[in-house]
């Protein structure tokens, strides 16, 4: 479904990711993990051409998303959901217009639809109650669950989470995970960046271990935690775990 | 204090009482004589008139071109995109902020359209529209880039384009944030508007000096003149006031 090959991202002199090659197939949760500067916000946001490669090319249900015109790129981000680690929320909007906004701006549904699937939503991430209520109502938790229905109002092929749960009170972290775990039984692709190692260990189909700007370790989570062969990561898991 | 103290003392403030006391005895004569007699109210009405008119068109001609410069700039500013555009739009601002209003106003009306038979009240529409333009352009373009970036980007990840973002998402935003600013720039426009004298229009403050050199009373015209103008001011501060509660209703908590 996307598939990255030899990308680079520098920022001024600083390389950010060298020649990193990855592929996510449809249905795969995709976490990956790493010290910080490792690169792996970064190539998140590449994902999505939130940041612009500086070399490679990365497909997109097989269109180089790299050289697609910026409506193309509009466009597919149409498919992609994000969720970011300080939610961003649109603050001057009710809960409900904060999911419906999208879908009917860009045309894909009528308001009396998009107020329907939004309902739908709400009730999936248990804040229907909420739905007239505004952003800063909400506590920590609750804004990073209606921030991942509003990606899902657009019904995405693919999610994918920078540090989800980095911004939260340790008590709202369930919370979230829950509602990834319930995402990820649903079938959807997900591409997680998180510190969570126990989300990574029971929801992962494959976890991702980045270091210096490449993807140093590709295994599934069993073999990943209890037999890492990269020496990085070895300290890494000693660390952490 | 005894009897005679007391009438000592009534004695001295007599002169200042008195003087107290005549000018309200005459305040009559003059309200007669200042605003009535030749129908001289009727300078202050036409002139508030104008004085409305010019404020009302040049705020419109200021908000638009404002907002359109302010765009171009905050654009440039987070995209790189408009580089000649935001080139001429950095020129207006520092000419139009470096230079009183007077002049500019004296330029476009004796210099640009010197040679044309024009109607006063267009060139001052236009001198206060394009001077307003400037302060609002810096004001709208402060609200933009005062909103925190997430919020492109998450108008971006929900495949929204730059103008659907900045429309659906940024500018409700600033606007909200600049509204007090946008107010106090309002105000400024609207007493600006009095040195409109200097092309020779009859305007609110034209309007009372008339009638002084008429009376040769500067007293009753200026204040006069002066309370409309203040009248103005808190309708204005009201309204904004009430605009902002019910914009404000999305901050409670």
């Amino acid at each position: 479904m996307i598939s990255v090959k030899g990308l680079n991202k520098s920022f001024g002199e600083l390389a950010v990711l060298r020649n990193v090659s990855e592929t996510i197939e449809k249905g795969e949760k995709v976490v990956i993990i790493g010290p910080s500067g490792s690169g792996k916000s970064t190539f998140l946001r590449c994902l999505n051409l939130l940041e612009k490669p500086t070399s490679g090319e990365i497909f997109f249900e097989d269109v180089d998303i790299t050289k697609a015109s910026v409506k193309e790129v509009n466009k597919l981000r149409q498919k992609m959901g994000m969720v970011f680690q300080h939610f961003h929320l649109f603050p001057h909007l009710s809960i409900r217009k904060n999911i419906t906004l999208a879908p009917v701006k860009l045309k894909l549904m009528t308001q009396q639809e998009a107020d329907e699937l939004a309902d739908e939503l709400l009730k999936k991430v248990g804040l229907f109650e909420k739905a007239e209520a505004y952003p800063n109502q909400l506590s920590g938790g609750q804004k990073q669950r209606i921030a991942i229905a509003r990606s899902l109002a657009m019904k995405p092929d693919v999610m994918l989470f920078d540090e989800p749960t980095s911004a939260l009170d340790p008590e709202m972290v369930g919370e979230v995970l829950e509602l990834m775990k319930q995402l990820a039984e649903d079938g959807m692709t997900m591409v997680v960046v998180t510190h969570e190692m126990g989300f990574a260990r029971e929801v992962a189909s494959r976890v991702l271990f980045m270091d210096g700007g490449g993807i140093v370790e590709s295994a599934p989570p069993e073999e990943f935690f209890s037999n890492p062969k990269n020496p990085r990561l070895k300290e890494f898991l000693s660390k952490v775990l | 204090m005894d009897a005679s103290a007391i009438a000592e003392t009534a004695e001295a403030h007599g002169g200042f009482l008195d003087a107290v006391g005549e000018f309200f005895a005459g305040i009559g004569d003059s309200l007669y004589e200042n605003f009535v007699v030749d129908d001289r109210w009727l300078y202050l009405v036409k002139g508030l008139g104008s004085t409305l008119l010019i404020t009302l068109f040049a705020l419109l001609i200021g908000l638009l071109l404002g907002f359109v410069v302010a765009i171009i700039r905050a654009t440039h500013d987070k995209t790189g995109r408009f580089k000649i555009l935001n080139g001429i739009c950095k020129v207006y601002l520092t000419v139009i902020r470096g230079t009183p209003v007077v002049v500019q106003l004296l330029i476009i009306y004796f210099v640009i359209f010197g040679s044309v038979n024009i109607d006063k009240i267009f060139v001052a529409v236009l001198a206060f529209g394009l001077n307003s333009g400037a302060y609002v352009a810096e004001i709208v373009r402060s609200g933009i880039m005062s909103i925190d970036n997430g919020q492109f980007e998450a108008g971006s990840s929900l495949g929204f384009s730059y103008t659907q973002t900045m429309v659906s998402i940024i500018l409700p935003q600033a606007f909200k944030n600049v509204l007090p600013a946008l107010a106090n720039e309002f105000i400024v426009l609207l007493k600006e508007t009095s040195v409109s004298g200097y092309i020779a229009i009859e305007d609110l403050t034209k309007g009372g000096d008339i009638i002084r050199s008429q009376t040769y009373d500067a007293f009753l015209p200026l204040i006069a003149v002066a309370l409309i103008y203040l009248a103005i001011v808190m309708l204005l501060s009201h309204l904004v006031s009430r605009l902002e509660r019910r914009l404000a209703k999305n901050d409670k908590r």
